[in-house]
């Protein structure tokens, strides 16, 4: 007999979900499905628009958030969002739309109808820390990540600016560190965590990603890493898609894995390894997690 | 050149307040915001000498710069002012100018993905990295860029080479008309 759910969700996944995040994607549902938590994809999203709609057309990247949290209303429950970078656009949007009556009113017209975009739109970190609770995830722990030192790689946009993400500390956050520490892991101090990784210059301007990324590596091995673990598909690619690349730019030798922090927690609930797309990372991971007999 | 009451322009200043929803004027001058800037080695002014260039009227310089199209919008700027000022907020609003004026940036790289990455929304719902990355390479000239990560990342899945269009594609097309209209009709920035 199938389990019922104990919470449920409609789910955002973004563009990068369905391509080159895509183990980001797999091991979200794994991890859900595990700790039986529902996600109902919002039927028909659209991009958010991410950082090029609100660099040059704040109007359009307003009005895609509106259109996506009305589509939202089509499934069931709260919106979770995986993509640090949607979760953000979408959550500007809603503070925005609310203080600001023209922009408002703007919105409105450029969708043809009154706004529905006060759906709650949330993280899974925030889900998984707050709403399903950090006790039941470490009760849910079949194989715990211990020897496994984690360094947690914020980024910008889980948590800045002020305000606006509702998630954790804008300069200090812990929830990462709190989440996998649910997990046995050991998440390290370091000075990197929240840096920026070059973000979509990894499109335009390859050489900014190399220098700003390369940065965030060399601190993480410095304070002793054996993997890095993100919450974002743009740091995910810079990080570990271009690593050998900073590694010839840098001459610096990093090797170092890259999750998401999904893999890592879906493979400490039991979720078989193969469903969590670690043959998907450019950087293997499967030296790592041999040694720490995780596999 | 010399700085003079004539030669500020708080027209401007005041177009940039109106767009961002941040003071340009608030701005003392601590330079907290390019201390904690990632990309400040990259631009040729780093965010607190950008305000100052505003404040003082020099808005062409800024505009036709590359600094505005190096931020990377990681919002440590905006997070840090001591005094409200919304700098993330302000270089989105400068960007707007910039890339509305037509031609005045030096730095075409970035625009190019910024359009490319908007009309992809346009055409297809979402965004196709394959064809982005494509079309950038093709358009910019640089035929080999990440020649040598493609077969890696389609080995893994990682890029579709086909896709599907979103079934609400005339909805979306909508909302970029009607934002067309309203300006046209100037109700919209």
């Amino acid at each position: 007999m199938p389990t019922k759910n104990i919470l449920n969700y409609s789910y955002y996944p973004g563009c990068s979900l369905h391509a080159s995040a895509k183990e980001y994607d797999e091991s979200t549902r794994g991890l859900f499905k595990a700790l039986h938590i529902g996600l109902q994809e919002v039927p028909d999203w659209l991009c958010c628009g991410a950082t090029p709609a609100h660099n040059v057309d704040e109007l359009l990247s307003l009005s895609l958030c509106a259109k996506n949290l009305e589509l939202s209303e089509q499934a069931e429950g709260d919106l979770a969002v995986a993509c640090a970078a949607c979760f953000s656009r979408l959550k500007v949007a809603q503070h925005k739309l609310a203080d600001h009556p023209d922009t408002r009113k703007q919105v409105e017209y450029a969708l043809d109808a009154p706004l529905a975009v006060e759906k709650p739109v949330k993280h899974l970190l925030e889900i998984l820390a707050n709403d399903f609770g950090l006790e039941r995830l470490a009760a849910a722990v079949r194989k715990p990540l211990s020897e496994l030192k984690v360094a947690c790689y914020y980024g910008c946009l889980l948590t800045r600016p002020p305000n606006v993400p509702e998630l954790d500390c804008a300069e200090a956050p812990t929830i990462m560190e709190r989440v996998i520490g649910a997990a046995g892991a050991e998440a390290l101090n370091w000075s990197h965590r929240l840096e920026c990784c070059g973000a979509n210059f990894t499109l335009s301007r390859p050489g900014v990603v190399l220098k700003l990324s390369g940065d965030i590596l060399a601190s993480a091995k410095r304070a002793g890493a054996d993997c890095l673990m993100v919450a974002c598909p743009l740091c995910h690619g810079n990080l570990d898609i271009r690593q050998q690349e900073i590694e010839e730019a840098s001459g610096e030798r990093f090797a170092m894995p890259v999750f998401y922090m999904t893999q890592l927690l879906a493979l400490a609930a039991g979720v078989p390894a193969h469903k969590l797309g670690f043959d998907s990372m450019i950087v293997s991971p499967l030296p790592l997690l041999k040694e720490k007999n995780l596999l | 050149m010399q700085l003079s009451i004539e030669t500020m322009n708080l027209e401007f200043v005041r177009k940039v307040e109106a767009l961002s929803g941040s003071s340009v004027r608030r701005c003392f001058q601590c330079g907290k915001c390019s201390a904690g800037c990632p990309m400040r080695s990259f631009m040729e002014h780093p965010p607190n000498r950008i305000v100052r260039l505003l404040q003082l009227g020099q808005y062409e310089r800024v505009l036709a710069g590359r600094s505005i199209w190096y931020c990377a919008s990681c919002e440590t700027c905006s997070t840090r002012c001591p005094n409200k000022v919304d700098l993330a907020a302000i270089m989105d609003a400068l960007r707007k100018c910039s890339w509305d004026a037509a031609g005045h940036s030096k730095e075409s790289y970035v625009q190019l993905a910024n359009r490319l990455f908007l009309e992809n929304i346009r055409t297809y719902g979402r965004q196709y990295e394959m064809r982005l990355a494509a079309v950038f390479n093709m358009k910019s000239g640089q035929f080999l860029k990440d020649f040598m990560l493609g077969p890696k990342l389609i080995t893994r899945g990682k890029l579709k080479m086909f896709h599907q269009k979103n079934k609400n594609l005339p909805e979306i097309e909508k909302i970029f008309k009607r934002i067309e209209e309203l300006r046209k009709k100037g109700e919209a920035p």
